[in-house]
């Protein structure tokens, strides 16, 4: 293919342009950047300079150092699901589009690893190695699109991370290159426990501030031998609540604990993938177990004795594959199905201990009475993640304001019982001021100071996780004129 | 000979006898760093050291034992502000590991600062002191069916801090991870005295950067862990052990075998290779042995020592340990290592070596290791498992044989990108052999970290990688 040329005045552009080779792998022009100016979280907005479509991790390399030499902003993207806003170009960037880095390079089963180009999408993997009896552990629901340099870049969770752990639990190594172009590895071979700090577990999270991942190793899993999948209808959210205590103090370790209550159900019944729930039911629980075949009947008796001791109304193991699909469909397109009755929403990401859940959920009712907006909640009950998702309609003047005020006193209350902003979305641009909520000042400038080791001129992804110091102060100041 | 703090009785003794003690050296000590400690603690609280030469390093000319995260960041502030180097110490079994450091101005103890803080039964949560020796925190948890997933050598001294800043694990990783698998969050005293939450008190989250990983495996350079919060997990129902010897000893049997375990289904706690040398002081055979655990239910562990028998080679002998008699099992193998706490006779120089391949390479190094007792005049005992790729490799013998294994082993793994660690050797011989091998190339962020959190050098000065 001609190496097509890009025609403007911008200097930095035509040199980005020769760097990727030329005007096929950059978009430059303002009706091709207009889909780049938010990712999953669609509240702010803001247009790159450009995006950029490197093929290597010479070229990113490339990219990042000329970036750092010019003063240009830059930040890394995947496949843009991110739902705190990490990927939005605040300050202007330069977008580095990983998406065509999509290589499985290798698979080593035996050893069980696999090492991917950070465009590979999540569910490819297990894809590509599930003919062998294996898979990749981390399954945040937007799997079937989401990239794995995203996942490493937000620590992604999902539904099976009670039993399994979230995307940090399965790195082994990574190929980076830091802010300032130069590229390094740190265990690309997988080898644990390398000497020295661990990089791989400070990276892995760090929302693309400390540097662009250009390959990452992964661990892979055997398949359990056995899965069983319990789908239990409560008339009380608080007996809903108790059974899931109940179940992990019965010492049984789910793959998975999901929960959902009316709101939330009205929405998945309206959407694609249908079920057919009972739509006058509190909550429902989604209970999966896998593991030894010999085992899962006795988890299974377990489970559906608890849910009956917790007056369940009705609860059913699924008869096949085909059953289990279904009901995991209608899970894990819960955060979308609520366009079926709402004409927005606002996802939020609070994490709990467990047994604060039915306090927690009286209080979230509470502020979804305050606000007059619909609170519908979906969330993985076994690690008390909870995704309250505020309805709203934007078109109507303050609505949005009023949303997102809800979905941060949703957070005020997860914090206040002892529990985190995130469990699995990343703070972004969304949670930058709640931060505050569960870190002190020092905390935080810890935090920022590794930060400034990796990032020293902070040209990477700017803006992001955590919260500016200049509007801390103002709002201390109000308080204390408030209190005058 | 043990540690001496290790009764109320003890420490009666000890305060009694401090102002003797102190009279005795004091004219070695500086006072002033005397007069600064006492002006923070009480007495009791403050040892002065005899005999500085430990030998194996790592010691301190005043021993502290702060009972206070205050007391400790007033220690910490003191000693950065006034260019005093600190060591931390936990139980002291790791004494040996790392440090070109004699002896420090003030040895920082954590032995008295133990106990649960916060223990939320159905959370499957626990905050603890850094202190507590993780054995007494085991059998606290084990009156609420639940433990700590991690299995460290010499669990009845070793602390859970101790366990977490050295990031020590046993064969069971292979099931249940390691320290950064199971810390959710931490309290940090940083050098300047400030106090430094990580984490929370949440199974899930990812607010900010992870930085229990920072201070996971950091071997006390960056600040004294002196809170954990740990998930927890539910005592297994039922365990057993199988321990499967190969007669003849072929490797490739050993790998075919072990290949096809791992590629079943079957979900085994621990894939763990000994020598002939350990297995004979475990098992009295002195063959290659796996020791295969399983831990779940009591049906599906039967259902997998079943599947084993079925796929058992031949010219193997094989015995299954039903669960109290693989929990004697485990217990004594915890202890097979050396251990810091105690100095032992001077004939025999005893090395610890941690060393880190790719999964099956484990092969060979427990193989390599079992070769060189002969030709390089020493006893080895090794293990290491095939599902993690970790090997611990012990070896006794004069203190140039210990170096020159150390020195044939790692270039043994160098072209397996493997790497060795010495997890224990005494201070003499620290000199001459690095600890920790050659540094990586992204040292230059390490050392990054390093400034931006203990710009004085004040803890554990020199102790870690690169001379970190």
């Amino acid at each position: 293919m001609a190496v097509k040329d890009v025609k403007t005045k911008d200097q930095h552009i035509e040199n980005l342009a020769k760097i990727v080779g030329g005007a096929q792998s950059i978009l430059y022009k303002k009706e091709d950047l207009l889909a780049y100016d938010c990712d999953g979280f669609t509240i702010h907005r803001h247009l790159p300079k450009a995006v950029v479509f490197p093929k290597s991790a010479e070229e990113v390399a490339q990219i990042v150092k000329y970036c750092n030499e010019h003063d240009l902003p830059f930040l890394a993207r995947g496949a843009g699901t991110g739902l705190s806003g990490g990927a939005i170009p605040l300050n202007g960037e330069v977008i580095i589009s990983l998406t065509k880095m999509k290589r499985l390079l290798s698979v080593d089963l035996e050893n069980r690893r696999a090492v991917v180009e950070p465009g590979f999408i999540n569910l490819k993997l297990t894809h590509s190695i599930s003919n062998k009896g294996y898979y990749y552990a981390p399954d945040p629901s937007s799997q079937y699109c989401c990239t794995i340099g995203g996942n490493v870049a937000e620590n992604a969770g999902g539904a099976h991370c009670l039993k399994y752990g979230v995307t940090t639990n399965h790195i082994l190594g990574m190929e980076v290159v830091l802010p300032n172009g130069e590229m390094i590895e740190i265990n690309t071979n997988g080898v644990l426990d390398p000497p020295g700090y661990d990089l791989l577990g400070l990276l892995t999270g760090s929302e693309g501030t400390l540097g662009i991942v250009t390959k990452i190793t992964v661990r892979i899993l055997k398949n359990p031998e056995a899965k069983q999948t319990v789908l239990a209808y409560f008339d009380k959210v608080s007996d809903a609540s108790q059974a899931v205590s109940d179940i992990i103090s019965a010492g049984i370790v789910p793959a998975a604990l999901e929960m959902m209550d009316k709101t939330a159900i009205e929405g998945v019944e309206a959407a694609a993938f249908p079920v057919g729930h009972p739509k006058d039911i509190e909550a429902l629980l989604l209970i999966e177990v896998d593991g030894i075949s010999a085992g899962i009947d006795e988890q299974i008796h377990e489970i559906l004795e608890v849910c009956r001791r917790r007056n369940v109304r009705e609860v059913k193991v699924a008869q096949d594959e085909k059953e289990r699909e279904r009901w995991w469909a209608n899970r894990k397109t819960g955060f979308g199905a609520m366009g079926a009755i709402s004409p927005d929403y606002l996802v939020q990401d609070g994490v709990i201990p467990r047994s604060k859940l039915p306090e927690v959920l009286e209080r979230i009712k509470q502020i979804s009475e305050k606000y007059g907006l619909r609170i519908a909640n979906i969330f993985h009950a076994g690690d008390g993640n909870l995704h309250p998702l505020v309805l709203f309609d934007a078109r109507k003047p303050g609505e949005t304001e009023k949303a997102l005020a809800a979905g941060s006193e949703c957070l005020q209350v997860c914090a206040d019982v002892g529990g985190s902003i995130t469990g699995e979305h990343g703070v972004g641009i969304e949670k930058r001021e709640e931060m505050r909520f569960i870190f002190t000042d020092e905390e935080i400038i810890a935090q920022t100071n590794i930060r400034d080791v990796f990032n020293p001129k902070n040209l990477l992804n700017a803006g992001k996780l955590f919260p500016t110091p200049g509007r801390c102060v103002e709002v201390k100041r109000n308080e204390k004129e408030k209190m005058k | 000979m043990v540690n001496q703090r290790k009764s109320a009785f003890y420490k009666t003794i000890e305060t009694m006898f401090f102002i003797t003690k102190q009279r005795g050296v004091l004219g070695l000590i500086a006072t002033e760093l005397l007069s600064e400690l006492k002006s923070i603690l009480r007495d009791s609280q403050i040892q002065v050291e005899e005999k500085e030469n430990h030998p194996l390093g790592n010691s301190g000319r005043v021993t502290v034992y702060p009972q206070s995260e205050e007391e400790m960041a007033n220690v910490l502030k003191y000693a950065d502000s006034s260019g005093k180097k600190v060591t931390i110490v936990g139980g002291g079994t790791k004494r040996g590991f790392g440090g070109l450091t004699e002896s420090a101005d003030i040895l920082l103890s954590l032995a008295d600062y133990k106990g649960v803080v916060e223990h939320t039964v159905g959370d499957m949560t626990l905050t603890v002191k850094a202190g507590t020796p993780f054995q007494a925190l085991q059998e606290y948890l084990a009156e609420y069916n639940q433990k700590i997933a991690l299995d460290p050598a010499w669990p009845e001294y070793a602390t859970i801090g101790g366990v977490i800043a050295a990031n020590d694990s046993g064969p069971k990783r292979f099931r249940y991870g390691s320290a950064r698998d199971s810390v959710i969050g931490m309290r940090i005293v940083y050098p300047n005295g400030t106090i430094i939450r990580s984490g929370g008190k949440v199974v899930k989250n990812v607010a900010g950067y992870d930085m229990n990983k920072l201070f996971i495996g950091s071997m006390g350079t960056l600040g004294v862990i002196s809170e954990v919060t740990l998930k927890l997990r539910p005592l297994p129902k039922y365990e057993s052990l199988i321990l499967l010897s190969f007669l003849e000893g072929s490797m490739e049997e050993i790998r075919a075998f072990a290949v096809r375990l791992l590629d079943s289904m079957m979900e085994p706690t621990s894939l763990e290779l000994l020598s002939p040398s350990l297995s004979e002081r475990l098992t009295g055979k002195r063959v290659y042995t796996l020791a295969i655990s399983f831990e779940d239910v009591e049906s599906a562990v039967h259902y997998q020592e079943d599947f084993v028998k079925r796929i058992q080679p031949s010219e193997t002998s094989m015995t299954v340990l039903p669960s109290k008699e693989a929990r004697v099992f485990w217990n004594q193998f915890y202890t097979i290592g050396p251990n810091g706490r105690e100095i032992g006779d001077d004939k025999e120089i005893e090395a610890a070596l941690k060393i880190g391949v790719v999964n099956l390479d484990v092969l060979q190094v427990i193989k390599e290791s079992h070769l060189l007792q002969d030709a390089a005049n020493v006893a080895i005992e090794a293990h290491g498992g095939l599902g993690h790729g970790l090997c611990q490799v012990y070896v006794k013998g004069a203190g140039e044989d210990v170096v020159a294994v150390i020195e044939r082993l790692r270039q043994f793994v160098t072209p397996l990108s493997g790497y060795v660690i010495v997890k224990h050797l005494p201070f003499v011989l620290r000199q001459k052999v690095d600890v920790w091998g050659k540094k990586p190339s992204y040292f230059f962020l390490l050392e990054g970290i390093k400034a931006k959190v203990d710009p004085n050098h004040t803890l554990n000065h020199r102790r870690f990688v690169g001379g970190i």
